[in-house]
């Protein structure tokens, strides 16, 4: 017997509680009967139940979804891919579907709600950064060329550019004498994300600079900038980033929340790199596998929130 | 199939090559060791440090040992020398303001004492590019006929389309190969 709904839960209503006990006892070709029995002494579906038992976030919503996804009726199944707009409609649907008394259970619409705004939003979230990602770095664009000097003017504000073309991108970790080369398969959002940092938090980006021109523990600051890019991409692609925005964005994410978290992960790879001390920037890759495990691990704590919080200490003005 | 040609097979199966990949930065070396291995390459980031991948083709286990190309790493890609059998050298055929970068680059390479005794194979990249040269200018301008050290061959290819890299990495296992098991 396949023991596939087996789920840690320490915390929630009754009907929760015996969802838990029950799911131990049946596998999950049991598991549609025991719901229905569930359901005829809770008076209760199992997305009622989950409303009540557990507190907004990714203890709710990540149950919200799966329960969802694993429902036989088309419609709960079709949910976890509703649009925005839609989602409206979709919640009223649902109660027509399960047969929810709203008198009797008059939160559970709202709660169903919010659940299903940040599961589209998710959805919503990662095509736009797709797009940006996509979207190639073009010298004849004046936006992007705005862009990539103002990355320089935010990390260098002492030192002018002599040219467009010049040797001295390294000093602030590009590979050659024309950075638009380096963006190739992170596109724009790598040259976003790296503005986006520099720019809300200078202090901090200033600092993680200085670590990556260290004469012996340096690193090219930008290609590790986009290393991370793609990091973040990853994460956010394979979904093992829903936990995160489940738990810090009550409703749906926007592109600013990518580049926060990107943040996070510039921040906290510099911290990484410096307390590991690495033979040299060859070992780049092993690090960057340690680092990213390290975050996975993170992700899958109920309640993760990777928010950079920098020490007021160090940048008193950020 | 008879006795000896079982253990024939088994001893070709245990056969490994050591390939080292090198080449400018954003010559195409990671994509190239991606698209071989059959996977995505269209979200590939600049290489720090190193990629190894190995992997089995035609009863070979080929170790291939991807280095990153930009300015402050060559200098460690003598750490990467010892028992190369085979030197894959990438170009970026469309990037032609730095071929003289790269056919110097190359060029001291061969002089490494180290990599003497290894096949030389060189990618005319992105062949797919509008403003990319030929295969044959590439041979030129990197001045490929003057070498007399080193087995070698130049194919154009591209990375992101997997033209070509068959062809070429198959000659290279042939050369070492016939090189390092003509003995058996």
């Amino acid at each position: 017997m396949q023991f596939r709904r087996i789920v840690f839960r320490l915390q929630g209503a009754e009907g929760m509680m015996l969802d838990t006990i029950c799911q131990y006892l049946c596998g999950s070709f049991l598991w549609f009967w025991m719901k229905w029995f569930l359901r005829q002494i809770t008076g209760k579906c199992e997305l009622q139940r989950i409303c009540q038992g557990y507190e907004p976030g990714a203890a709710r919503t990540t149950r919200i979804e799966n329960s969802l996804k694993s429902s036989k009726n088309k419609v709960l199944q079709d949910a976890v891919n509703v649009k925005e707009d839609a989602v409206e409609g979709c919640v009223t649907q649902i109660v027509k579907e399960k047969g929810i008394k709203e008198q009797k259970d008059p939160k559970f619409k709202v709660n169903l709600h919010k659940c299903l705004i940040q599961i589209s939003g998710y959805n919503t979230l990662f095509t736009t950064v797709e797009e940006l990602r996509k979207e190639v770095f073009d010298s004849e664009n004046e936006e992007h060329e705005k862009l990539l000097l103002k990355l320089w003017d935010l990390l260098m504000p002492a030192v002018k550019l002599e040219s467009r073309i010049t040797k001295h991108w390294g000093s602030i970790g590009f590979q050659g004498d024309d950075p638009k080369t380096d963006f190739r398969g992170m596109g724009l959002l790598g040259l976003v994300n790296l503005v986006f940092f520099s720019e809300n938090y200078t202090k901090a980006a200033r600092h993680v600079l200085s670590h990556a021109n260290h004469p012996s523990l340096g690193y090219s600051y930008a290609i590790v900038g986009i290393n991370l890019t793609e990091m973040a991409y990853s994460l956010l692609r394979s979904g093992a980033l829903k936990p995160h925005f489940y738990n810090t964005v009550a409703g749906k994410p926007h592109i600013h929340h990518f580049h926060l978290f990107y943040c996070y992960l510039a921040y906290e790879f510099d911290k990484f790199w410096v307390e590991e001390k690495p033979a040299s920037i060859m070992e780049f890759n092993i690090y960057r596998e340690k680092f990213h495990d390290k975050v996975k691990g993170f992700l899958l704590e109920p309640d993760v929130s990777l928010i950079l919080k920098i020490d007021s200490k160090n940048f008193p003005d950020d | 199939m008879g006795l000896l040609t079982i253990l024939k097979k088994l001893k070709h199966k245990e056969r490994e090559m050591r390939l080292l990949m090198l080449g400018l930065d954003n010559a195409g070396k990671t994509t190239i060791l991606k698209k071989f291995n059959g996977e995505d390459v269209s979200t590939i980031s600049p290489t720090l440090g190193f990629n190894i991948k190995t992997l089995e083709h035609r009863g070979f286990k080929l170790n291939i040992w991807d280095v990153g190309g930009q300015k402050s790493l060559r200098s460690y890609w003598r750490n990467y020398f010892e028992s190369t059998d085979g030197l894959v050298w990438v170009v970026d055929s469309a990037d032609r303001l730095r071929l003289e970068d790269c056919r110097k680059e190359l060029s001291a390479l061969l002089l490494e004492e180290r990599l003497a005794g290894a096949t030389l194979l060189v990618f005319a990249n992105k062949q797919d590019l509008p403003g990319a040269l030929s295969k044959d200018a590439i041979r030129e301008v990197l001045a490929l006929d003057e070498i007399k050290t080193h087995h070698w061959c130049i194919v154009g290819c591209s990375a992101m389309t997997g033209e070509n890299l068959l062809t070429g990495v198959d000659w290279l296992l042939d050369d070492i190969a016939a090189r390092i098991y003509t003995a058996d």
